[in-house]
């Protein structure tokens, strides 16, 4: 065999060592983590609880599905719609001032720093706990739904506000500057049209998320469609709980269809 | 030029320059979203009932009870240890496990690797159903199917990982280079070689990436689990709010700040060693 | 021998490919393909391995008929064919001897192909084959890490790996500078006289064709209308009729006269 290659050959990389190492550390975690699941054992049999479940799905109440007073779906997805929208928008008016203090090319690391750490607290306390905290404000209801909403907001909002305004293309406002605009003029025609079009596709996202999230406001007694859910479910109402999930799903994939064609129109001009 | 409805009520914009030629500026559809977003407010500020007012006079009642998380009970710390833990193994397994079963299906839902439209169309649309399901949801049933406890928690978790890997994951194997691919079935490969050696290198470390902003996510959301019973941080969470133990609660939410904070810095940095 | 007899090829929308090909190829020749783009060059080089089907006529590689082959001994028959793209079509994320070890899984048990285990001597075939075209010293940097032309000789490497009898080149240098396009044409033509490795190579630089092809074969819509060794040919009238056609010649003709 030719020297040069035997040599190469000796030269290869030993990452087998690495591999081993990172494969010891996922099956030891996994195992790990496999001694948690644990049950409380069902009252009833399983398998005929999943069934009851899926054929209310397939049959769902159909009066109630189209029960169009406050008491049937239609309104209980209207109130939904509703809170997850106000909420967003609490939230992104919130979010506007977090992450310009937040954003490193603007503001001094502390304050930058700071900021961050706000924004992931708040990113951490779970919704529920806020939904609890807010109904102690308002009582319980849909409005303690959307000021739960606009907090459980902030985190992923800001954060993503935070990136767009790092991505600022600053060589527009060095051309404004040369063509001598003012400060007010520099935001007014360099900075927010590149931050509209992002800022409003994220808030839109958002939108999408909340609507999703928002049946835990219900368990809490914060509105929406989650009250009426849980207490179909609990009951074990299948055909109730079927036929507002049915309305959920439909409602679901109609915002998401909309709301992507936005945010590529917004994206693309 | 091409004229939709709407430029036919609001007429187009007309320029005359000094040379005669015309250029038109068609009327911005700006005012139709300002007017459709404010009449959405309102519908919403009607139906939620909210209330400038109150928010104004009562909001102090909010950082009241905010003021005593603190200082959080340090006593309590001992006992939070234990449904920490069943947070992060459910949040780890479930994550795992949902990840896993997706590739197959987004192999499947993927036009460059499965040739049958049908297929396809079956399992994006099982996928997108799959997500509009709000975890909540899932963890109540499991709850009802598998009993109070982790396992429902680990359940729900990995319902959700599959339907949120498995859609990132057949958009990136749709997305990938196929020369590669073709290279392979000209040497004699057979479909399945081509794809393992061919595709699995290019978009193992973005599904890895995924999979590791998914569990991030998951051990936010394994914290609201615990309220429908489904193990973990969430119920005794619950069970301190109601009792009104504030700076119980207070310590339970810093312990679960530095576990996220510690998960999130450990993930990003593998995540930006991986792509 | 690669052997053509009246062969056609209609695409399903109706496109004529190929128009009546006849053609005989022998073991060891060099042959360079020139003609417009879209002309039938690509749809020629890939019927051979039956990456493309033939709709008429018949094509046999050593006696065997082509269109015969399925399944096993289609990837079989592909083993002893090697093929280069103009896009190189490597796995640009992963190393470069990973790339050209790929040229052994066809032959390898599923176990060792799904997790990426690979022999001592598989390994070492791995470098002969790099040393072969110039590129040792890169065998364990990232292919996304190295030139275009660099690239192009990791994919001849990969082919050279599956021990071909005839090497495919469709466009290999027209992603690639004049002056690495020369080299990676110069590696083909080693290859072709130091292994007597049937060579066809699709390209649309004339000159490059002329220097380093022993034959060179012209189509023009789907159709032969060159087909003589590279030297010692009048090219000029050859080139017109390849690239311009018969109508627009005759009124060049009429211009001149």
């Amino acid at each position: 065999m030719n020297q040069r290659i035997q040599q190469a050959y000796d030269k290869r990389p030993k990452d087998w060592v690495y591999n081993l190492i990172t494969a010891v550390i996922v099956v030891g975690l996994l195992i790990w983590s496999g001694s948690a699941v644990e049950t409380s054992g069902s009252t009833q049999d399983g398998g005929q609880i999943a069934l009851n479940v899926l054929s209310g799905i397939f049959h769902p109440d159909l009066s109630f599905l189209f029960d169009f007073s406050t008491k049937g779906v239609p309104y209980l997805m209207l109130e939904t719609v509703c809170i997850a929208f106000l909420g967003t928008i609490v939230g992104a008016i919130i979010s506007i001032p977090l992450a310009f203090i937040s954003a490193s090319n603007l503001t001094p690391l502390p304050i930058a720093f700071a900021g961050r750490l706000i924004i992931m607290a708040a990113r951490t306390i779970p919704a529920f706990v806020y939904g609890l905290m807010f109904i102690r404000v308002t009582g319980p209801g849909a409005f303690a739904g959307l000021l739960t909403m606009g907090v459980c907001s902030i985190g992923m909002i800001s954060k993503m506000y935070i990136e767009a305004i790092e991505d600022l293309d600053t060589r527009v406002i060095e051309s404004l500057d040369a063509a001598g605009c003012n400060t007010w003029q520099k935001i007014r025609y360099g900075i927010l049209p590149q931050l509209m079009p992002n800022f409003a596709s994220t808030a839109i996202y958002r939108f999408d998320i909340n609507l999703r999230d928002a049946t835990i406001l219900g368990m809490v007694g914060a509105g929406g469609f989650g009250a009426p859910l849980i207490f179909a479910m609990n009951s074990y109402r299948w055909n109730e709980a079927g036929a507002l999930l049915a309305g959920l799903i439909v409602l679901i994939l109609i915002i998401e269809f909309i709301s992507t064609r936005i945010r590529v129109k917004l994206t693309r001009g | 030029m091409n004229l939709t409805f709407y430029d036919k009520i609001f007429k187009p914009k007309e320029y005359v320059l000094p040379n005669g030629k015309k250029a038109y500026k068609k009327a911005s559809r700006a005012p139709i979203y300002v007017i459709l977003v404010l009449a959405m407010c309102a519908l919403s500020v009607k139906i939620t009932g909210f209330d400038m007012e109150v928010l104004v006079s009562r909001i102090g009642q909010f950082f009241v009870i905010l003021g005593e998380m603190f200082p959080p009970n340090t006593d309590y710390m001992p006992k939070i240890w234990e449904p920490l833990f069943d947070t992060i193994k459910m949040s780890l397994l479930g994550s795992v496990v949902g990840a896993l079963l997706s590739v197959p299906f987004a192999m499947l839902a993927s036009t460059n690797v499965c040739p049958s439209k049908i297929v396809v169309s079956v399992m994006r649309v099982m996928f997108s159903l799959i997500r509009t399901l709000p975890t909540i949801v899932i963890a109540l049933v499991a709850t009802l199917v598998f009993g109070l406890g982790t396992l429902a928690g680990t359940v729900a978790i990995a319902v959700f990982s599959f339907g949120y890997i498995g859609k990132l994951t057949y958009e990136e194997i749709e997305t990938v280079d196929m020369g590669a691919f073709e290279a392979m079935q000209a040497m004699g490969a057979t479909r399945s070689e081509a794809f393992i050696s061919a595709i699995i290198p290019q978009v193992l470390p973005f599904y890895l990436s995924n999979c590791l902003f998914n569990f991030e996510g998951n051990v936010r959301y394994a914290a609201v689990l615990g309220y429908v019973g489904a193990g973990g941080i969430g119920l005794i969470l619950n069970e301190k709010i109601s009792w009104r133990e504030y700076p119980s609660v207070g310590m339970i939410l810093l312990a679960l700040f530095v576990t996220v904070f510690i998960i999130e810095s450990v993930s990003r940095m593998l995540r930006k060693k991986l792509v | 021998m690669i052997k053509f007899e009246n062969v056609g090829k209609v695409y399903p929308n109706g496109f004529e490919g190929l128009k009546d090909i006849n053609l005989e190829i022998d073991q060891g020749e060099f042959v360079a393909i020139i003609g417009l783009s879209g002309a039938g060059k690509s749809t020629l080089i890939r019927t051979i391995n039956r990456m493309h089907d033939v709709t008429s006529g018949k094509l046999t590689v050593d006696g065997v008929d082509v269109m015969s082959l399925s399944g096993k001994t289609l990837r079989r028959f592909r083993r002893k064919i090697g093929m280069i793209f103009q896009s190189f079509n490597l796995i640009t994320r992963t190393t470069v001897i990973k790339n050209v070890l790929t040229a052994f899984v066809p032959d390898m048990p599923w176990y060792r192909s799904v997790f990426g285990i690979y022999t001592k001597e598989e390994k070492i075939k791995a470098l002969e084959c790099l040393d072969k075209v110039g590129i040792l010293d890169k065998a364990f940097v990232r292919a996304d890490q190295l030139s275009g032309g660099q690239q192009q000789r990791v994919a001849l490497a990969r082919t050279l790996a599956q021990n071909p009898q005839i090497i495919l080149a469709d466009e290999p240098v027209a992603a690639l500078d004049p002056v690495t396009a020369n080299q990676v044409m110069g590696d083909f033509k080693r290859i072709n006289e130091d292994m007597n490795i049937t060579i066809l190579i699709n390209i649309h630089h004339i000159d490059l064709a002329l220097k380093y092809a022993k034959r060179v074969i012209g189509i023009r819509e789907g159709k032969i209308v060159f087909d003589g060794p590279a030297q010692g040919t009048q090219w000029d009238e050859v080139l017109d009729n390849i690239y311009v056609g018969e109508a627009s010649r005759e009124g060049n003709i009429q211009e001149e006269g």
